[in-house]
């Protein structure tokens, strides 16, 4: 059995990539690569968060992260829907007011020029302040200007967890939970300036209690902020809930088991120069550590939102989702990756498919590293083989995918993909999922190679339509007959 | 027995059979090794003892702390090692899985460090992760720590050639088991006894066991993890087999149930995953065969791993005055009050006003002259019979309206008289501009 790593691919992409000849078209038409996005289907993930909050009584904003997807329609399809937006940029905010999001459902976070501070508050979104120093300039540049006051919140880190000393990935970002005098001191000194909402973490884990230390850590400051008269109603819980990339739990574990060995050297590579993903071989023993996404997830997305508010405050025996609820705190969230769940893919065409002299199958794609950035973020899957013509009998094929770049390190992917059969030149290679930071996060025009055409594709009155990105607005034409 | 040292008493444990009744082999005879009697509970304290036995004096002057990389049996015995010397005793761990054994490691004194969860964000360039930095850090020499490095430790090993192994042999009147099954957790005991029986009889069946790889059972490693054990050598076990958790727990209840034997999880499935294996060849079997497992160590710990896992074992006995046994007609029979309503009502009559959210958010803002009664504590208080007189007036408050219902149905079938629920709760009350204290 090839050691397979399948994507998982449900209901509206499915559906959308079942049609062989209505994909070749796209890229007939567009050239390769083509990024597609679903801006129908990311509503549909924010009713599955929003339903985590009724389930509790919780009320609170979505704040999809930006920086997740440029593509202008999913940003629409959002400001259609029952979500806010969290902007990291000038630019982003920008495109967050264009599309129609009110100031309201907009949250200014990361690291801010003062173009940014001015143009947030001036529309009145919601600033997420980093430091102090943050909620001085934005209260200079407020004064400056004679601007209205100002919704802050303050991002927090360096939370202790109850119990153990937990060696925490330290964040460049954030005002330290043990130093909150200073905090205080600047919202009372800006008082008449800036609106104080509530306080804020984001933590680049996947672990479950770093982010209930967290979120308790931000229980306690709210506790604080009380005590010293001011009135703070909202925690923002960032987001990192997580995507499960893979259908099948027993491929992941087969394959991770199959890299351990051929780290080891019991078997022959599963990658490009035998790269262990973390993984090495020190006297025949295995060290390091897999630093790889991991590809199946039992809790991910909206269930892990579930299974974090459902967790115990060591200190109080109540859940967090209870204790904010008694609390009368809104929720918020700033979920990426996980909004965009099953809302787009990227299609490459096979350029050229040759031996390397070494046993090795190489199948270059009209596209690069950049226009699918699996190993940026180390995504480990499989893409999908669409073929041009008439599929010929299946007969698993292990190849490795390389770029158009003119550089020996330009590998779509360092695993070993295998295919249920060898590619032919024209046919297409479609990595799914690929919505959430895959896509465009870090695509550029190395080499002046093309970079992608991202189309949004929609469900119309004869199926399946698509339009450019940047033409997509979430109306159908037929609102007077509703 | 007389003892100088509670660390004397380590070892020597009994090898008890199991009833043929229980494990229904007709052909082999199945013994115990019961390490769960040694001192500290486990297994674990013969590797402890023999890593540190000639430097913890040494250590001691220099006022080294001891660590481990260990969350479980390993770190209890080392933070009672380290503490009766007066050292400290630091544990770094992936993960304190199992919270009764974090807790009494705290209680022990002992310093937990626990090591991060993966990056979201991932830099796949960053490669060097926590566990290796850290182990540089308490490998350094001089550097003001023990490190007794159980996964790597030969004298791990060696505390169960010397120990366990001789022991089992000894106590089976001087031959070593056909069949010798183990969990492989840092394979220091399976390692250690397989190579006792061996140079013994080098005849005897070693069976290796863990666990199944999306699987969690305390105290063993799964087939990929056992690779970064430096003790494991695959050429020690004539076999290895994967058992689950369900086989584990199932194992435990058998020998806690039925054998007297107060096993954890690794025992259970020491037990399971024997049984398993020998009853195949039990039936091809024609004279007898003695066969030998671990128990490594005591049941009460892993009570919430088995209440997470099998939930109904913890069953509580039914009780009458809950908000479970509710129906539409109690609910619907419950009287809510709006806030205005509300207001006026407490001027005039001034109800009990019992809010049932935490004391956490309580003390942060609540009704004015309102008392608290967490709605926990407050259903326990129920079982017993209405807190309060049937006409003293009560209003009931939570965050929505939707608990305290439920609890002014609950008490109006209890009998009382004038108990209303604040309808859409404290956050109607703040959202209607109601006023709120904060004492």
């Amino acid at each position: 059995m090839a050691p397979y790593l399948q994507p998982r691919v449900d209901g509206d992409l499915r559906s959308l990539l079942d049609d062989r000849v209505w994909l070749h078209r796209l890229v007939d038409a567009l050239g390769s690569p083509v990024n597609l996005v679903l801006p129908g289907h990311v509503a549909e993930n924010v009713r599955r968060f929003r339903a985590v909050y009724r389930a509790r009584h919780l009320s609170g904003h979505i704040f999809f992260a930006h920086k997740a997807n440029r593509s202008q329609a999913l940003v629409r399809g959002l400001a259609a829907a029952d979500a806010g937006i969290d902007v990291a940029s000038l630019g982003e905010l920008r495109n967050a007011l264009a599309a129609g999001f009110t100031p309201e459902r907009i949250m200014a976070t990361g690291p801010k020029s003062r173009e940014f501070l001015w143009l947030a508050a001036r529309a009145g979104v919601i600033v997420n302040a980093d430091s102090t120093t943050e909620l001085d300039a934005l209260a200079g540049i407020l004064r400056a200007h004679a601007l209205p006051r100002v919704r802050v919140m303050a991002r927090l880190s360096g939370f202790a967890p109850t119990g153990a000393n937990m060696l925490t990935r330290a964040s460049r970002f954030g005002i330290p939970v043990t130093g909150l005098a200073t905090l205080w001191e600047v919202l009372e000194k800006q008082r008449d300036l800036l609106d104080f909402h509530g306080v804020a973490y984001h933590l680049d884990t996947v672990g479950l209690p770093e982010k209930a230390a967290a979120l308790e850590g931000c229980l306690h400051a709210m506790d604080e902020a009380g005590r010293q008269g001011l009135s703070p109603r909202a925690i923002d819980a960032g987001g990192g809930f997580g995507v499960s990339y893979l259908a099948d739990e027993s491929q992941w574990e087969a394959w991770t088991t199959e890299l351990t060995g051929a780290v080891l050297g019991k078997r022959p590579p599963l990658t490009w120069n035998g790269h262990g993903y973390g993984l090495r071989n020190e006297g025949g023993k295995l060290r390091g550590m897999l630093s790889v996404y991991p590809g199946y997830r039992t809790i991910a997305g909206p269930a892990y939102l579930d299974r974090l508010l459902d967790t115990e405050s060591a200190t109080h025996r109540r859940t967090l989702g209870t204790l904010l609820l008694d609390s009368m705190y809104d929720l918020h969230v700033e979920p990426g990756r996980a909004l965009l769940d099953q809302c787009g893919a990227v299609l490459l065409r096979v350029e050229e498919v040759r031996d390397d002299g070494h046993g090795e199958t190489l199948v270059r794609l009209a596209g690069n590293g950049g226009d699918i950035a699996l190993e940026q973020h180390g995504v480990l899957m499989d893409p999908l083989l669409v073929p041009r013509g008439e599929p010929g009998p299946e007969e698993p094929a292990g190849v490795y995918l390389t770029g158009n770049l003119c550089l020996e390190a330009d590998l779509i992917t360092r695993r070993k993909v295998f295919l249920s059969r060898q590619p032919e030149p024209g046919d297409l290679l479609v990595f799914v999922n690929t919505a959430g930071y895959l896509m465009d996060f870090s695509a550029g025009e190395a080499l002046m190679q093309p970079s992608a055409r991202t189309v949004a594709a929609y469900r119309g009155r004869d199926g399946w339509q698509w339009c450019l990105d940047e033409q997509y607005w979430p109306v159908t034409g037929r609102e007077e007959t509703a | 027995m007389r003892y100088d040292s509670v660390t004397d008493v380590i070892g020597d444990t009994p090898l008890v059979r199991i009833d043929a009744a229980v494990h229904g082999l007709r052909n082999i005879d199945l013994y115990a090794k019961m390490e769960l009697l040694n001192p500290f509970g486990s297994v674990k304290d013969r590797a402890a003892w023999n890593m540190v036995r000639d430097r913890i004096a040494g250590a001691a002057e220099r006022g080294d702390t001891v660590v481990e990389l260990s969350s479980g049996n390993t770190a209890k015995a080392l933070a009672l090692i380290a503490a009766m010397h007066g050292l400290p005793f630091r544990s770094v761990t992936n993960r304190m899985k199992v919270p009764e054994i974090k807790d009494l490691l705290l209680l022990l004194g002992a310093q937990i460090d626990e090591l991060p969860g993966r990056s979201e964000c991932l830099d796949p360039d960053d490669t060097d992760d926590p566990l290796t930095r850290m182990y540089h850090t308490v490998s350094a020499d001089g550097g003001g720590y023990l490190h007794t490095d159980q996964y790597f430790n030969e004298l791990n090993v060696d505390a169960h050639t010397h120990g366990t192994g001789r022991e089992i042999i000894a106590d089976l009147g001087g031959r070593a088991p056909d069949y010798f099954i183990a969990c492989v957790g840092t394979a220091g005991s399976s390692t250690g006894v397989a190579r006792a029986l061996r140079a013994h009889d080098p005849a005897t069946t070693v069976v290796g066991l863990v666990a199944q790889k999306s699987d969690f059972i305390p105290g063993i490693r799964n087939i990929d993890e056992v690779h970064e054990v430096g003790l494991f050598d695959p050429g020690t076990y004539d076999t290895i087999e994967a058992v689950s958790s369900d086989e584990a727990i199932d194992g435990l209840l058998t020998l806690v149930r039925r054998c007297g034997t107060l096993a954890g999880p690794t025992g259970g499935g020491a037990y399971q995953g024997a049984v398993r294996y020998l009853r195949g060849i039990d039936e091809t079997l024609t004279e007898r065969r003695t066969a030998v497992f671990i128990v490594c160590d005591r049941v009460e710990s892993y009570l919430s791993y088995l209440r997470e896992r099998r939930p109904e074992l913890f069953q509580q006995p039914a009780r009458a005055q809950t908000l479970r046994t509710l129906t539409d007609g109690d609910l619907a029979a419950a009287r809510t009050i709006g806030v205005a309503d509300a207001e006026e009502w407490i001027d005039k009559e001034s109800p009990l006003v019992v809010d049932l959210r935490s004391p956490f958010a309580y003390r942060a803002l609540h009704i004015d002259r309102s008392i608290n009664i967490v709605d926990d504590l407050f259903g326990e208080m129920l079982h017993g019979g209405l807190p309060f007189g049937r006409r003293q007036p009560v209003l009931l408050v939570c965050p929505v309206g939707e608990k305290s219902a439920r609890y002014a149905a609950l008490l109006t079938r209890m009998g009382h008289q004038d108990v209303r629920s604040l309808a859409g709760g404290v956050i109607a009350w703040r959202d209607a501009g109601a006023e709120l204290v904060r004492d």
